[in-house]
């Protein structure tokens, strides 16, 4: 069973076509962006799968997609929640807001996916955003000055099924529509 | 100073420039026009005139690097624009391209007309989803109205440009790891020589430059070099784009001439320190440049007074702290940055921030030794350039300036076996909270770190 | 700049090639600067940071293993400088840092670069007393490779063999910073044929070869160099002996023929001479077979010569001086030109060049070539190490074309011409005609012929054992190579395969290719060994035929299995039923068990002085590990012994007499240019509708890999067939279904794999493999017609195949 369906293929060959030809490697990101945005994750047969588009081994495809931190090889949540605790948010509270999403998340010690499979919540480096610090992400969009509180409210919001409204801009539904928009064959708003 | 101090973030106060139609009202693409009325030569001579440094941390000429493209390898050339802002505490780019995504297009298309390039990059970091989204229409609207494509405005010269996204890797923002992460392999630095510009993406002729000094090459053209070259001193001219933050009244970015002297930047722009309290450290250049102090409130910011006064330009990316921050603990942090974002390539870096990151843990915690000190010192000292790439000279940065500046802090860290900000530590005889564990990347089975602090001898 | 660069490093002064890096430099001078990821044969990485000098004039270190000379450099490494010393103290410390205390049970041990180098550069203790990084270990990344990650120092240098040298990027480094491992992708295991090298070339006991896992010490072993005897490429070895056993077979450094790289079955398939199965004493058929001593077997078999007609058969495990008595033997003691090597007989003018003039391509012409020309050849499975050098000539810029009929691993490098069997020399006709026309681009044969032309002498042709299966082929690539001025070789895949043609075991070739029925060029050979017989004789089918049909009486089978080895299971049958006497000539009895008449024991390729030629046609010496177990001899021994028990002898009864004599029997001699029989090769000749072609993959069945398990648990579990996608559409099959295949042999149902590796109409299955025997559907060649048929699972007989009507 097949991770790619035929539209996807499609919209797969879309992504290789904008590398000069003989190039088609550089479009091993979007791809397993392409291939995440189905499952949330990468599995291994997504890694086959991309390997086979362009010709490299599985081994080369994991090899460069265990490298970032935004090609999740393991089952995720939902909703990405990524909070910064770099130096600038943490000097602005930042550990106390990646402490209370977690708890709001309802996640174990060492655990980062809750159980109801709806978060997964991320300690992560600077988003450079640092004039709204502390600085949260949903699904790769930034949320401003959150506090405790709000990140209680916004994964609340979350739950009832809502999306909040970032700083700036528009929100993805959720981490797989927000991968659309990472592979390129989605616009945001 | 009576210049104007606005170039790139002179429309920031109008919305309606993040629209084509803006852009164009407020006077953009006439850089573009006039460049196309030039040889490419005349274009890359006239951004050399200009004086225009880098603004991505390594200050290098700008107009220089282009002048290095050789037409003669009959391989094509190409432009990438570095999009990957993740130095910790600069978010200039990134305010840039979503207010005014035009400026950063029209500054690459000068460039890959300088350097007869029919095809650009922008590498936009993953985790900037919305930033290239902007990217993204704008991009859509310059097809549309012919800025780009196949005959940019109106000439015969073609250039399409292709927004690429990365995965979440600071070291992509260096150079030839850049390189390596957008022809689709690991995001691992090259060796230099070649140097990009002779050998970069492809194996072709390459210039990289950051999204904010592109973002100053359509005004160049529009104004004129010796109009640029007269702002601010003479061997760091034009204006800089400075994002402050961290206990600061007004976090945000700061358009200001070099050589800006920092008090000017904290006290007339950014409001002051939070709260009214005192400044005890910043730094200069995001937390890569070794850190300040309020010795250092008169240094101007620019590349050579800095250096004097033992840090870095950088990326103009200011993090303030005040008399309630604990240093050790933001040593810590961002030690454990580097950490993180090491690619392992290189051995010293690799184990060199494994290591510090570790000792820096155990005395934050209260479990420090007095020969931790002489370690770190040491340490330092065998890491600094003996990376394979300036990553691991960052790394250093924290280290060395703390124990230059805050050594008593430390070394009360250690005496009374706790913090005595948070006040955590067995001195207080109470367990420390085991630290989360950082956001590795993800893998699955065999391999996973294990690591429980309380393994330490002591 | 191809000017030499005069530099001084540690106060003495040197002078070196231009692009030399200063480690290289240095190491000239006796100089040894400690390094981990450096390799002379990989590209620099400048990853592990252990080779740091000082250059002077600048404020930075620099690794020198990234930095090549310039001239009037000044260099200080550790010896006189203070700084790089305490530098190389550091990063040692670094990289010890995870590394466990593994020493007391780490196959390394001993020979381990770490340890030594620790020892030699490194801090006394160190200062880490964090916790250390743990890993479950060991990781099997193969049957025959084993992966330690604690042990590991990521100098890539595994994961760089792969990608630079064999192309084969099963292993690669997962994660990042402190997390980074050497890794495989999950369920897709190291299956590389040239696995073994990371094992070698990784500077710690990380990587770990599985049959050598706490086998010896290496205090324990007794070393002798050598060269491996699997096949042509003739990769220099050396055998690690220990109590008399061999337990080990690493790669030798040889720029000449191998570089430094051996593959997987010359490194692992060292067991077949100590198994059980091994035969020791001379055998002879009374009631059943009888230990004997050689005088009287001997004695026996010179009786069946002097009164029967004779037929040798010769495999490739002859060495160049076993052939050459062989030759003579059969000439001047039993006088018949009934012997033959070979198995595919249409060597014709190209096969006489081989014998003659040897070294007329080497390794170094294929990798300095700027244009190969692979035909009839799968490289990494027949001649693995020339696999390596073209990929070698390819990352040089070499432009690589094959023309095979079926896909080789050089597909990521090189243009693939897939060709029927028995088409080859048409489509090597079309490539000449588009040389002659001015060649045209769009097509492969246009672009092979411009890329031929624009090299001139320096391209390479390459003609496989393919080519020699049908009539022409071989000639016709000579010509085209002729026509371009392109170097030319004929090859062939076995060890003894050069050696053994140039010496004429051949029923038309004596000694340097000379034609039995050419009088002058005999009359040079009976110069040395007075009268040879002058009719040229039977080739190896031909023998069997005749000894199937009672012409001849004794067959001879030296290091040769016809019911395994030859391209007709049920004639070989019937020639080992009908033959009155068989004299084997082996390591063991096998399947010959019941038809050996007379069984005379060699000595294994480990247990010999000698040697053996490359493809190149190159000797490389043999010295023995160790000495031949029981009373088996060399097999120029039994020869002379034999010829001793019918009279004459063979004229010598050393080694250094028969190198004496042969010498300048075998010294390159110029081939007369005669009138070739082809003016252009015609349409291709038609075998039949659909063609089945076999051969030998890498690891397969063949006696020298006996007792290889981690090697064989390579092999396929199931037999398979490979198709084209048209056949197999047309006769209902599809991808991982069943295949009837139907020869006039026999037939058999495998597994059917449908994908564009094949030429159209061509059907592959590998030449013995586990649970097909595929010479049980051959009738005299390694191509016959085939009919297809979609079939159902096989219940639960073995899908071997069945013998069909003869």
């Amino acid at each position: 069973m097949g991770v790619l369906t035929p539209e996807l293929r499609a919209e797969a060959e879309t992504i290789i076509a904008r590398y000069p030809a003989g190039r088609e490697r550089s479009a091993i990101l979007p791809l397993l962006y392409l291939v995440q945005s189905v499952e949330g994750w990468v599995s291994r047969e997504g890694l086959r799968e991309v390997a086979e588009l362009l010709g490299l081994r599985t081994a080369e495809v994991e090899a460069v997609a265990s490298f970032y931190t935004m090609i999740r090889l393991r089952p995720t949540g939902r909703h990405v929640v990524n909070v910064c605790t770099n130096l600038s948010c943490a000097l602005r509270g930042g550990r106390e807001v990646y402490a209370a999403a977690r708890e709001a998340a309802g996640l174990g010690p060492g655990q980062e996916r809750s159980e109801d499979g709806l978060f997964t919540v991320h300690e992560e480096e600077c988003l450079g955003a640092c004039d709204g610090a502390p600085v949260v992400q949903i699904d790769f969009v930034n949320h401003d000055r959150v506090s405790p509180e709000r990140v209680r409210e916004l994964l609340d919001e979350l739950r009832r099924g809502e999306v909040p409204q970032p700083a700036r801009g528009a929100a993805p539904r959720d981490f797989r529509h927000a991968c659309r928009v990472l592979a390129g064959v989605e616009e945001l708003a | 100073m009576s210049e104007p101090t606005r170039i790139v973030t002179a429309h920031f106060d109008d919305p309606s420039v993040v629209s084509y139609e803006g852009y164009v009202r407020a006077g953009g693409y006439e850089g573009l026009r006039r460049a196309l009325q030039l040889a490419p030569e005349e274009v890359i001579a006239e951004v050399k005139a200009s004086g225009l440094r880098g603004r991505g941390g390594a200050g290098f000429p700008t107009g220089l690097k282009w002048s290095f493209v050789p037409q003669d390898t009959g391989k094509p050339t190409y432009v990438v624009a570095n999009f990957d802002e993740s130095e910790p505490g600069t978010f200039g780019n990134r305010e840039l391209v979503e207010r005014e995504p035009h400026q950063l297009l029209e500054g690459i298309a000068i460039a890959a007309y300088a350097i007869r390039s029919h095809l650009a990059f922008i590498y936009c970091r993953g985790e900037f989803l919305w930033p290239g989204s902007v990217l993204q229409r704008a991009l859509a609207e310059a097809y549309e109205h012919g800025v780009l494509g196949e005959r940019v405005l109106g000439s015969d010269y073609r250039l399409d440009v292709v927004l690429h996204r990365g995965a979440g890797a600071y070291i992509c923002g260096e150079e030839t790891a850049l390189l390596s992460s957008l022809e689709g392999e690991r995001g691992q630095p090259r060796q230099r020589p070649p140097f990009p510009a002779i050998e970069g993406l492809y194996a072709s002729p390459t210039v990289i430059n950051n999204v904010e000094t592109l973002c100053f090459v359509p005004h160049i053209l529009r104004n004129g070099a010796a109009w640029f070259a007269a702002i601010g001193p003479e061997r760091s001219p034009g204006t800089k784009v400075f994002s402050i933050s961290g206990k600061v009244e007004r976090p945000g970015n700061y358009e200001l001439p070099m050589g800006t002297p920092f008090r000017v930047l904290l006290e007339e722009h950014a409001g002051g320190v939070l709260g009214g309290r005192a400044l005890k450290a910043w730094t200069p250049g995001g937390s890569s440049t070794p850190m300040l102090t309020a010795e250092h409130l008169d240094v101007p910011l620019d590349f050579e007074s800095l250096q004097q006064a033992g840090s870095m330009l950088g990326t103009g990316a200011v993090m303030v702290m005040d008399e309630t921050d604990c240093i050790v603990d933001a040593a810590r942090r961002m030690v454990r940055f580097y950490a993180h974002e090491s690619c392992g390539k290189c051995t010293p870096c690799r184990e060199g921030t494994w290591w510090v990151k570790r000792i820096f843990e155990r005395i934050e915690a209260g479990y420090g030794r007095p020969e931790d000190l002489p370690l770190l010192e040491d340490l330092a000292g065998n890491m600094l350039f003996r990376g394979f790439c300036p990553l691991l000279d960052g790394a250093v940065s924290p280290i060395r300036s703390s124990l230059r500046y805050f050594r008593e802090e430390l070394e009360r860290h250690i005496a009374e076996r706790r913090c005595p900000f948070s006040g955590r530590g067995p001195g207080l005889g109470t367990e420390p909270e085991p630290e989360p564990e950082p956001a590795a990347p993800s893998r699955p089975g065999p391999g996973r770190v294990t690591i429980p602090l309380s393994e330490v001898l002591r | 700049m191809t000017e030499p660069v005069t530099l001084t490093i540690d106060g003495r002064e040197i002078t070196v090639p231009a692009g030399t890096l200063v480690i290289r430099a240095a190491e000239q001078l006796g100089i040894e600067i400690p390094r981990f990821c450096d390799h002379p044969f990989l590209a620099p990485a400048g990853a592990c940071r252990q080779c740091y000098v000082e250059i002077e004039g600048q404020a930075k270190l620099f690794t020198s293993c990234t930095t090549t000379v310039a001239p009037g450099m000044v260099v200080r490494t550790q010896v006189t400088s203070e700084l790089v010393r305490r530098a190389q103290e550091a990063n040692l410390e670094f990289l010890l840092l995870n590394h466990p205390l593994d020493c007391p049970v780490c196959d390394r041990g001993g020979e381990c670069p770490l340890q030594d180098q620790a020892l030699a550069f490194g801090p006394g203790e160190s200062r880490y007393v964090e916790p250390k990084r743990t890993y479950e270990k060991p990781v099997p990344l193969s049957p025959r490779v084993n992966l330690d990650r604690e042990r590991c120092v990521l100098c890539a240098r595994c994961t760089r063999v792969c990608d630079e040298i064999s192309g084969d990027r099963f292993i690669e480094m997962f994660a990042r910073g402190a997390g980074q491992v050497v890794s495989i992708a999950a369920g897709e295991d190291f299956r590389s044929p040239f696995s073994g090298n990371t094992i070698q070339i990784c500077p710690v006991g990380a990587l770990t070869a599985t049959p050598y896992r706490f086998v010896a010490r290496p205090f324990d072993l007794s070393s002798t160099d050598s060269v491996c005897a699997h096949c042509a490429a003739g990769c220099n070895v050396r055998i690690d002996v220990r109590r008399g056993k061999v337990v080990r077979v690493l790669a030798r450094d040889n720029v000449e023929v191998n570089d430094a790289w051996t593959c997987d079955k010359g490194r692992f398939a060292f067991s077949a001479p100590d198994r059980p199965e091994r035969v020791t004493t001379p055998l002879l058929r009374g009631r059943g077979l009888e230990p004997v001593s050689f005088d009287e077997v001997l004695a026996e078999v010179a009786g069946w010569c002097r009164t029967g007609r004779v037929g040798i058969l010769a495999g490739g495990r002859l060495l160049d001086e076993d052939a050459y008595a062989l030759s003579k033997l059969a000439r001047t003691v039993l006088r018949t030109n009934d012997l033959d090597h070979r198995r595919a007989f249409h060597g014709g003018r190209a096969e006489e060049l081989a014998a003659a003039r040897p070294m007329s391509v080497t390794y170094r012409d294929v990798e300095r070539a700027e244009a190969i020309l692979v035909a009839g050849l799968d490289a990494e499975q027949e001649l693995p190490i020339l696999h390596l050098r073209i990929r070698k000539a390819a990352r040089r810029g070499a432009k690589v074309f094959v023309l095979h009929a079926r896909r080789t691993r050089l597909h990521d490098v090189a243009e693939h011409v897939l060709v029927r069997p028995g088409h080859e020399a048409y489509a090597l006709e079309r490539v000449r005609e588009a040389l002659e026309a001015g060649v045209p681009e769009g097509t492969p044969e246009g672009r092979i012929a411009a890329a031929l032309a624009a090299a001139g002498e320096r391209a390479v042709v390459l003609a496989g054992p393919r080519l020699c299966e049908h009539p022409l082929a071989a000639d016709v690539a000579l010509a085209l190579a002729e026509r371009t001025g392109a170097r030319f070789a004929l090859l062939a895949r076995r060890a003894g395969d050069p050696g053994a043609l140039r010496a004429g075991v051949h029923p038309a070739l004596l000694p340097g290719g000379r034609r039995v029925a050419d009088a002058a060029e005999r009359a040079e050979v009976e110069a040395v060994w007075g009268e040879v017989p002058t009719t040229p004789g039977r080739d190896a089918m031909g023998i069997c035929r005749a000894a199937a049909a009672r012409e001849l009486d004794v067959l001879f089978l030296v290091g040769v299995d016809p019911l395994r080895d030859l391209p007709d299971a049920a004639l070989a049958r019937r020639a080992l039923e009908n033959a009155r006497a068989k004299v084997v000539i082996s390591l063991e009895l096998g399947a010959l068990e019941p038809y050996a008449d007379a069984f005379l024991p060699a000595a294994a390729a480990a247990e010999r002085e000698g040697h053996l030629s490359t493809w190149e046609g190159r000797p490389q010496p043999l010295r023995p590990a160790r000495p031949p177990l029981g009373l088996a001899r060399p097999d120029w021994q039994i020869l002379v012994g034999l010829a001793e028990a019918m009279g004459p002898g063979l004229g010598f009864d050393s080694l250094e007499a028969l190198r004496a004599e042969a010498a300048p029997l075998l010294a390159p001699r110029e081939v007369p240019l005669r009138s070739t029989a082809w003016a252009a090769a015609g349409p291709p000749q038609w075998i039949a509708e659909r063609v089945l072609f076999t051969y030998p993959l890498l690891v397969d069945e063949g006696r020298l890999s006996e007792g290889a398990t981690e090697l064989k648990a390579a092999l396929e579990e199931e037999p398979f067939a490979e198709l084209h996608p048209e056949d197999a559409e047309a006769v209902g099959v599809r991808d991982g279904g069943w295949v009837r295949l139907r020869t006039a042999a026999g037939e058999a149902v495998v597994r059917a794999r449908v994908g564009g590796t094949v030429a159209a109409g061509a059907v592959f299955v590998p030449f013995n493999q586990p649970g097909l025997a595929a010479n049980e559907l051959l009738t005299g060649g390694f191509t016959v017609g085939v009919e297809l048929q979609a079939a159902a699972e096989p219940s639960d007989a073995e899908p071997a195949a069945v013998e069909g009507v003869a």
